[in-house]
């Protein structure tokens, strides 16, 4: 006699491998997403149609691609917008990002270095990164330009100052949080500070200071647009400021999705980089 | 050096851990002899300070009172591996052959010889985490030993292994300090452990934490030693039970 009924094994089928349950899954969020996408367009429409706001303040999203499609070809013997592709645009503003952010990596870590295992540099310095980090761009660009001009070295200037805090501050977080008994074993294998520094606390904060580079270069994103506030053509900010001077407001769009979609790009890239350079993230 | 000059001597040593105005002693008036080639086995009931006198020993503690004598290399392997994730199995150990100076061109042939020595050869390429637990508990041994120490610090290194991986390990160090001649610390809660590779054992007492009484091991120690009878032996089974009986009316006084 048995009182609990068997119940037939509803387990899946023997082939049914993860990485085969994973494909589907895929597809499916990217269909969610798409969904998502195709919902916010027709709503954007809809609104347009109904006639809410005026179309010069709210062009439709087929004025926003034709802009976009303008901008990107050369039409009537006239190339993209203000004599430059949008392509062009967007590579010479990603140009100073990386340039920007570039600099800050090398001068915030090794400041953010100091700052995490240097008590008095941390007494001194932190509240100036702190400072630094609370300053909105625009604060600062009236002084950037007075300094360098307005061409190339202000526009750097600036996204230098806007990424070096967010990664000399994660750096500095990342030394401190290094496992204390890593330096302790690396200790009794006969290491000096120097080396204490460089082969331990460095690589085992690595992955965090990477994470920091990364939201540096998020910042610089946000900043560039400021950054190109003058003289800023070639460059999408200069774009997005020429064309916002004309109430071309399609261009204007046109250039934040530019934004928008290339940072989202940019960001999985570095999330892939952090993957294959610090594969220990997250290991004991 | 002559025989009699003891490799580790600590006279009269005092821990204190936490602010001065209300500070925790950890350890009181310990004194402690380790002549070259001992193996000295310190167990005791826990918080009674084995892991401090051993982190004295290393100089990761400084006394408050008391002084400490080390005179020759240390290495140490603490109760959890504490290898570098960013490095792989190899990059470990080549970690201590750099620190001891041994050429890069040499590290390589170095590593697969201490890798075998702790019966993991082949495994250089391996990323540390994928390691078992037991396994990882090798590497920082090898590591430990790539410094070639003279004298080794082993704090409870096998207290989070299985019983099978234990063994195995406690047979491989037995030989090791038997075939090398190496000075050996070793920490352990298990009576067990303490017979079967000490040499000498200090039995200690919390409250604050002291040395209370010393056992003699006379049991054969040669690196050939069959340690699967050595535990079936009836010897074995006596001193086992008058260490775990020593051990009891120290944590009961
Ligand atoms: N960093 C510290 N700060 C404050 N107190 C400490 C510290 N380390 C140890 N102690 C105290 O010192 C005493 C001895 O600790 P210790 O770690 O040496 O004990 P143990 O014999 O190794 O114990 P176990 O067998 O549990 O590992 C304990 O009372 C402990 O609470
Ligand atoms: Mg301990």
């Amino acid at each position: 006699m048995t009182l609990v009924k068997e119940t037939p094994p509803v387990a899946p089928p023997a082939d049914a491998a993860p990485a085969r349950r994973r494909r589907p899954a895929v597809l499916r969020w990217t269909a969610l997403r798409l969904v998502a996408l195709a919902v916010l367009l027709a709503a954007w429409q809809a609104i347009v149609a109904a006639g809410v706001w005026p179309r010069v303040l709210v062009p439709s999203p087929a004025e926003v691609w034709s802009a976009f499609v303008e901008a990107s070809t050369v039409h009537d013997g006239v190339r993209g917008y203000s004599g430059y592709l949008l392509g062009e645009h967007l590579a010479v503003s990603l140009r100073r990002i990386g340039i920007g952010t570039g600099y800050a990596a090398l001068t915030g870590i090794p400041l953010g270095l100091l700052i995490g295992v240097v008590k008095p540099v941390a007494v001194v310095l932190e509240p100036a990164v702190t400072f630094l980090r609370t300053l909105p761009p625009l604060a600062y660009l009236s002084l950037l330009v007075i300094w360098f001009g307005i061409d190339e070295s202000p526009k750097i200037w600036l996204l230098v100052v806007a990424a070096l805090p967010p990664i000399a501050a994660a750096t500095a977080a990342a030394v401190r949080g290094v496992p204390g008994d890593l330096v302790e074993a690396a200790r009794t294998l006969g290491s000096g500070p120097v080396t204490l520094l460089l082969s331990v606390r460095l690589p085992a904060a690595l992955p965090e200071i990477l994470t920091g580079v990364r939201i540096g270069l998020g910042v610089a994103y946000t900043s560039v647009v400021a950054a190109e506030t003058v003289n800023g053509v070639p460059g999408i900010g200069g774009m997005i400021r020429d064309a916002q001077r004309y109430n071309q407001t399609d261009v204007v769009i046109a250039g934040i999705i530019a934004i928008g979609l290339s940072g989202i790009l940019l960001d999985a890239l570095f999330r892939g980089l952090e993957r294959v350079t610090v594969p220990w993230r997250g290991r004991r | 050096m002559s025989p009699a000059e003891p490799d580790i001597r600590l006279r009269d040593v005092t821990v204190r851990y936490g602010p001065p105005r209300n500070p925790v002693t950890a350890v009181a008036d310990a004194s402690l002899t380790v002549r070259p080639g001992e193996f000295v086995v310190l167990v005791g009931p826990s918080g009674c300070g084995k892991t401090t006198l051993l982190r004295l020993v290393a100089g990761l503690e400084q006394p408050a009172a008391g002084t400490v004598e080390v005179r020759r290399a240390t290495g140490v392997v603490f109760q959890t591996p504490r290898l570098f994730p960013w490095r792989t199995v190899g990059g470990n150990l080549s970690f201590a052959l750099a620190r001891n100076g041994v050429a890069r061109a040499e590290r390589p042939a170095r590593v697969a010889e201490l890798l075998s020595l702790v019966g993991l050869p082949g495994m250089a390429g391996r990323r540390t985490w994928e390691l078992s637990g037991g396994q990882q508990q090798r590497v920082a041994i090898a590591r430990a030993l790539a410094t070639e120490p003279q004298i080794l610090l082993m704090d409870e290194p096998f207290a989070a292994l299985d019983a099978f991986t234990r063994e195995r390990l406690q047979e491989e160090v037995r030989t090791l300090a038997a075939s090398t001649g190496t000075t050996v610390l070793f920490v352990t809660h298990s009576a067990e452990e303490a017979v079967l590779l000490g040499s000498r054992v200090l039995v200690m007492a919390a409250g604050p934490g002291r040395i209370v009484d010393e056992m003699t091991v006379p049991l054969p120690r040669a690196a050939a030693t069959d340690t699967a009878a050595l535990r079936g032996d009836p010897r074995f089974a006596a001193l086992r039970a008058e260490l775990a009986a020593v051990t009891r009316a120290a944590t009961a006084a």
